[in-house]
């Protein structure tokens, strides 16, 4: 079941790693023209104009766009936990349901396999393809940087570990969601919806001290990249509540796929 | 192995699906299920097969099926009325697919691919109903369960795969298999089944052999008469169709008293026939 779940979300997979790896590589291959033609302190007296909160919000005020990876830890990095969310969150949505949406359930439901088999088969295979995408581009990356010049290891390298935090969280929340419903349409919608308003309350929590608190509310809280890139440190709490979270969706998507009806 | 189904009561919100379905199906036995669209047929099998939630048990061989009996559901195959596979791949890719979950069925999967005709190159997106009927057949008895439950399972095949199935069917009888058949088509249920249920409003309103129900003496007499009133006043006669002065009508009457009736009146044409399945239940559904 598991080597079928791998097959048919192979495709989806491709076109999603295609579009972060394309996006980035534009980047990689322009940025020399940007900061060797002497825009660079042009795009420096601009970033000034900036209020502190937006540019607090875009990592800019801890990270300077000298550089590819100076991007990366800016612009480039919310880009790269936004694709992967999006992506994570349509995949839980949809691994589970489209058996209904598709009603192929009535099959697989009379095969000799549990529910529960059912929702971790599909669950690892997301899980697969989540950590897959997150080597690809890592290694995607390091090519690149190591070819456009100077850049910290170390921080890359954790910064590179942050996206399997929110995605997970995503993933898992949207397969639980999922089990709510009965066809596909309705929950693209929901996940689009959630990973854009977690990302939004993340960025609005930036903002102002009075609305710090919205940053619980965020899954991409959990990737605290101001800390990766300040203190070179993974946040062990956050990791912790990541895999809490992760362990608590699955189980109750699989508690509630053991009552559901398959009509 | 013997099914038995005891008391399932369904209830969708505040609708009620099927109440106090009970019957049992012995080993070798063909039970024949039918009654009109929505009366609670495919609500029972989905029930039976944990599919839905519900009250009342099912029991197999004396052991209650319950969701996710890993055992229990090797042993029972499903034919569900519309067939719906994975349109991505081929019937060939479909096939060793369900062979992961049932192996030892390889050699049987073959022998009923070559005799339902089925090509396994094509996609199964391109496939007709009556293929993927064809292919559903395969799924169902490549796995040789001994419980096998069909719902419609002739609907979209050609006359020829009809009989193909039929025979099928009767040969899985032969070698003891406990088969619940669901259908419409009573004529079918009449060939093939050994005793049915009819269904009806989500009960089961009736229960008996077919042979019985055969002996049940309904007639039903097409007459030609230019005392068709006064034959209808006399015999308080059920009318199935009339026209002019032809009349048709259902009676359980005894023929030689029929006859005797009948014999004081002036009558152009007469044809007395024995009712069929079909008439007999129709009295049921009503």
């Amino acid at each position: 079941m598991l080597k079928r779940e791998l097959k048919i979300n192979f495709k989806s997979f491709i076109i999603w790693i295609s579009i972060l790896i394309g996006l980035f590589l534009f980047v990689y291959l322009l940025y020399p023209s940007i900061i060797s033609n002497g825009n660079l302190g042009q795009i420096d007296e601009m970033m000034r104009l900036f209020p502190e909160e937006v540019l607090k919000s875009f990592n800019l005020d801890i990270a300077i766009m000298d550089s590819a990876f100076g991007w990366i830890k800016s612009e480039g990095w919310i880009f790269v936990l936004l694709l992967m969310g999006v992506y994570s969150s349509l995949l839980g949505g949809t691994i589970l349901l489209k058996e209904e949406s598709d009603k192929t359930i009535e099959y697989l439901g009379c095969l000799p396999v549990s529910r529960k088999q059912i929702v971790l088969s599909k669950t690892l295979c997301g899980y697969i393809y989540i950590i897959i995408m997150n080597i690809i581009f890592f290694i995607f990356n390091l090519i690149a940087l190591k070819l456009s010049g100077d850049f910290d290891i170390k921080v890359f390298i954790l910064l590179s570990i942050t996206p399997l935090l929110s995605s997970t969280v995503l993933y898992s929340l949207s397969l639980f969601i999922s089990t709510f419903m009965r066809k596909t349409k309705k929950i693209t919608a929901i996940c689009l919806g959630i990973t854009f308003a977690s990302y939004l309350l993340n960025i609005f929590s930036t903002i102002s001290t009075q609305v710090d608190f919205l940053k619980y509310l965020s899954v991409f809280t959990l990737c605290d990249i101001r800390n990766v890139i300040l203190n070179e440190k993974i946040n062990i709490l956050m990791l912790i509540i990541t895999i809490i979270l992760n362990l608590v969706f699955v189980k109750l998507s699989e508690y509630k796929y053991q009552r559901k009806e398959f009509v | 192995m013997k099914l038995e189904v005891k008391n399932l009561t369904k209830y969708y919100k505040d609708t009620l699906g099927i109440k106090d379905v009970s019957f049992g199906i012995k080993n070798g036995e063909v039970f024949g299920f039918i009654g009109p669209n929505g009366a609670g047929k495919s609500t029972t099998i989905r029930s039976i097969m944990n599919l839905i939630d519900k009250s009342g048990v099912v029991l197999i061989d004396g052991k209650e099926f319950k969701k996710d009996d890993i055992n229990l559901m090797k042993k029972i195959s499903y034919l569900p009325s519309e067939i719906n596979l994975y349109d991505d791949l081929t019937v060939r890719e479909m096939l060793d697919y369900n062979e992961e979950f049932y192996p030892n069925c390889h050699s049987l999967r073959k022998k009923l691919v070559n005799r339902f005709r089925l090509d396994e190159n094509k996609n199964i997106e391109d496939l007709s109903l009556g293929n993927l009927k064809k292919l559903g057949i395969v799924i169902t008895f490549m796995k040789d369960a001994e419980i096998i439950i069909l719902d419609e399972p002739t609907s979209g095949l050609d006359p020829i795969m009809q009989d193909e199935f039929y025979k099928l069917i009767l040969e899985e009888k032969e070698k003891g298999k406990t088969i619940l058949y669901s259908s419409h088509i009573l004529s079918e249920v009449s060939k093939i089944c050994d005793r049915i249920g009819v269904i009806k409003d989500g009960s089961i309103i009736l229960i008996d052999k077919i042979s019985k129900l055969s002996e049940n003496n309904l007639n039903i007499i097409s007459i030609v008469s230019k005392d068709k009133s006064k034959i209808i006043d006399k015999l308080n006669a059920e009318i199935i169709e009339e026209k002019d002065d032809y009349f048709r009508f259902k009676t359980k009457i005894q023929s030689d008293k029929l006859i005797k009736e009948l014999s004081l009146f002036t009558i152009d044409k007469i044809t007395i026939e024995e009712a069929t399945l079909e008439d007999i239940v129709m009295e049921y559904y009503k």
